[in-house]
């Protein structure tokens, strides 16, 4: 996106002739002659006034008092006036420009492609409206994503979503399945790449997935079934990783299945080191077939799980360095004895602490789940 | 947060191209890294070996840009809405040869198999087996 674009002209050298050449700058493609004369009025009518492009072709060659008036329609050749040149010069008398003109017409000169002048106003309104599409869009990502877990009996739940300043694709998911027992389902995606196109896939996707989870037998049957219709329905070159999980609330089973996101971390009870769990197929949308294994893991009364996207590990600090895994099991390590939500805000404030003061480059995405201590 | 590249070319029977990325490959430097490799396409790249031994990190965004890098080796724009899905699928279980990556670093190499990445490539253990592997008679 092009902003700010500050047109001025570059003045040259005084020729022999006596004329006066300007480069243009700027990003206009379109000649407004009369803008460009404009300038010029008032000055001796016996000026003569030539543009050539940036590559020396002539565009138009007129006298002041009388414009060519077909000019205005002319094609730029190279498609841009930048680094074309406008010379003014006294071809009708022979002579060279006297002081007085060639002050005003040094000055006129510097004023003289006010076309570019107001492509700059239109370019800065163009960028304005931008940044607000742009920050509807984000709220609208905001509103896909309820921060609200729902009301689990035994668990403490608790998540966090946040957006960088370029839209991102991160989303998540935790709602109560209709089979029986009413599991909890668990989803933390990530869209790779950014902008409007990884937000749009978020927002078809997520409930793509989310009706993929609620019609299958398992997060693996659910996420290869979204890896069909995405392989089969669209065409890009943006991908999905998905961790996707069904937790068994009587008996704290969780089976998982991941497709090429970051591994979940479980905290146990017993203050052991928090272990990844491994196991994983390819990325969402990129192939025929996923053949993601499912993978189980038992919480046991005060185990934590936590799931969470590259917008941790990735993330940059203005050194150079990245957050890495190391700083999210040395946060872990600090809070693990608190709620789902000290541990979720402990890790959330450290990474921010970390890439101070710069803004998150990446969505930040964190769900933690913990068993409840038997009462 | 910067990523230099560096192209070398092998001349002999069969061309190689080798492109080495040193830095970090992410969200900022992606599409440059795209369209260098249009760049190589364009002037009769049609071996590519990408040389990884430098990059000490690769973001999500770097598997965006090996997906289209390997659409642009099979002579395909990249998100052509006719052709996006057309390299993969014309993959089936055999990785193309097209680009071959070489000497992933440790992080590199895990976030590749992480996401199965390493399916689309045949990853070498470095530039010369690769470049052995490149220009050996079919």
């Amino acid at each position: 996106m092009r902003t700010g674009t500050r047109p001025s002209t570059r003045r040259l050298p005084l020729r022999d002739d006596g004329a006066r050449t300007a480069v243009m700058t700027g990003a206009s493609a379109e000649l407004d002659l009369d803008a460009v004369v404009a300038p010029f009025r008032g000055l001796d009518p016996g000026l003569c006034l030539s543009i050539e492009s940036a590559d020396g072709t002539p565009i138009v060659s007129t006298s002041l008092a009388a414009p060519d008036a077909d000019a205005v329609t002319r094609e730029i050749p190279g498609g841009a006036l930048s680094g074309g040149r406008i010379r003014v010069w006294g071809a009708a008398s022979g002579a060279g420009i006297g002081p007085a003109v060639a002050e005003s017409l040094a000055a006129a000169l510097a004023a003289a492609p006010v076309t570019d002048l107001a492509i700059a106003a239109q370019q800065a309104a163009d960028a304005r409206r931008l940044e607000e599409e742009l920050a509807h869009g984000r709220r609208l990502q905001r509103s896909f994503v309820s921060l609200i877990p729902p009301a689990v009996p035994g668990y403490d739940i608790a998540a966090h979503y946040e957006a960088a300043r370029e839209v991102g694709g991160d989303f998540f998911d935790l709602f109560r399945l209709r089979k029986r027992g009413r599991p909890l389902s668990v989803v933390v995606a990530d869209v790779t790449g950014k902008g409007i196109a990884a937000a749009l896939l978020m927002a078809f996707v997520r409930p793509l997935l989310h009706a993929a989870i609620d019609h299958t037998t398992g997060p693996a049957r659910a996420l290869e079934r979204t890896n069909k219709i995405l392989v089969e329905e669209r065409r890009s070159s943006l991908f999905i990783t998905a961790l996707a999980g069904e937790l068994d609330l009587p008996t704290g089973h969780l089976s998982l299945a991941n497709a090429g996101h970051e591994p979940p971390l479980i905290v146990r009870a017993d203050r052991s080191p928090p272990t990844w769990l491994e196991g994983a197929g390819p990325l969402v949308g990129g192939f025929a077939r996923l053949d993601v294994p499912e993978i189980s893991v038992h919480l046991e009364p005060g185990d934590l799980a936590l799931l969470y996207t590259d917008g941790i590990t990735d993330a940059r600090a203005p050194s150079g360095e990245r957050f890495d895994e190391w700083r999210l099991l040395e946060s872990l390590e600090a809070s693990r004895g608190g709620t789902a939500r000290d541990v979720i805000t402990a890790l959330a404030d450290t990474v921010c602490a970390f890439q101070e003061p710069a803004a998150p480059a990446d969505d930040i995405t964190i769900v933690a789940i913990r068993r409840l201590p038997s009462a | 947060m910067s990523m230099e590249t560096t192209v070398e070319q092998i001349d002999g029977a069969v061309p190689v191209t080798i492109l080495a990325l040193d830095g970090e490959l992410d969200a900022s430097n992606f599409r440059e890294l795209i369209d260098t490799v249009k760049g190589l396409y364009d002037e009769g790249t049609r071996q590519l070996i990408i040389d990884l031994a430098g990059l000490r990190f690769m973001a999500s965004s770097g598997l965006v840009a090996l997906h289209s890098i390997v659409q642009i080796m099979h002579g395909e724009e990249p998100l052509d809405p006719e052709g996006g899905w057309q390299a993969l699928h014309s993959l089936g279980g055999e990785p193309q040869t097209e680009v071959r990556l070489a000497g992933p670093q440790p992080a590199v190499d895990r976030v590749l198999k992480r996401t199965g990445l390493d399916r689309m490539f045949v990853v070498h253990a470095d530039r010369y087996t690769a470049i052995d592997a490149a220009t050996a008679p079919a």
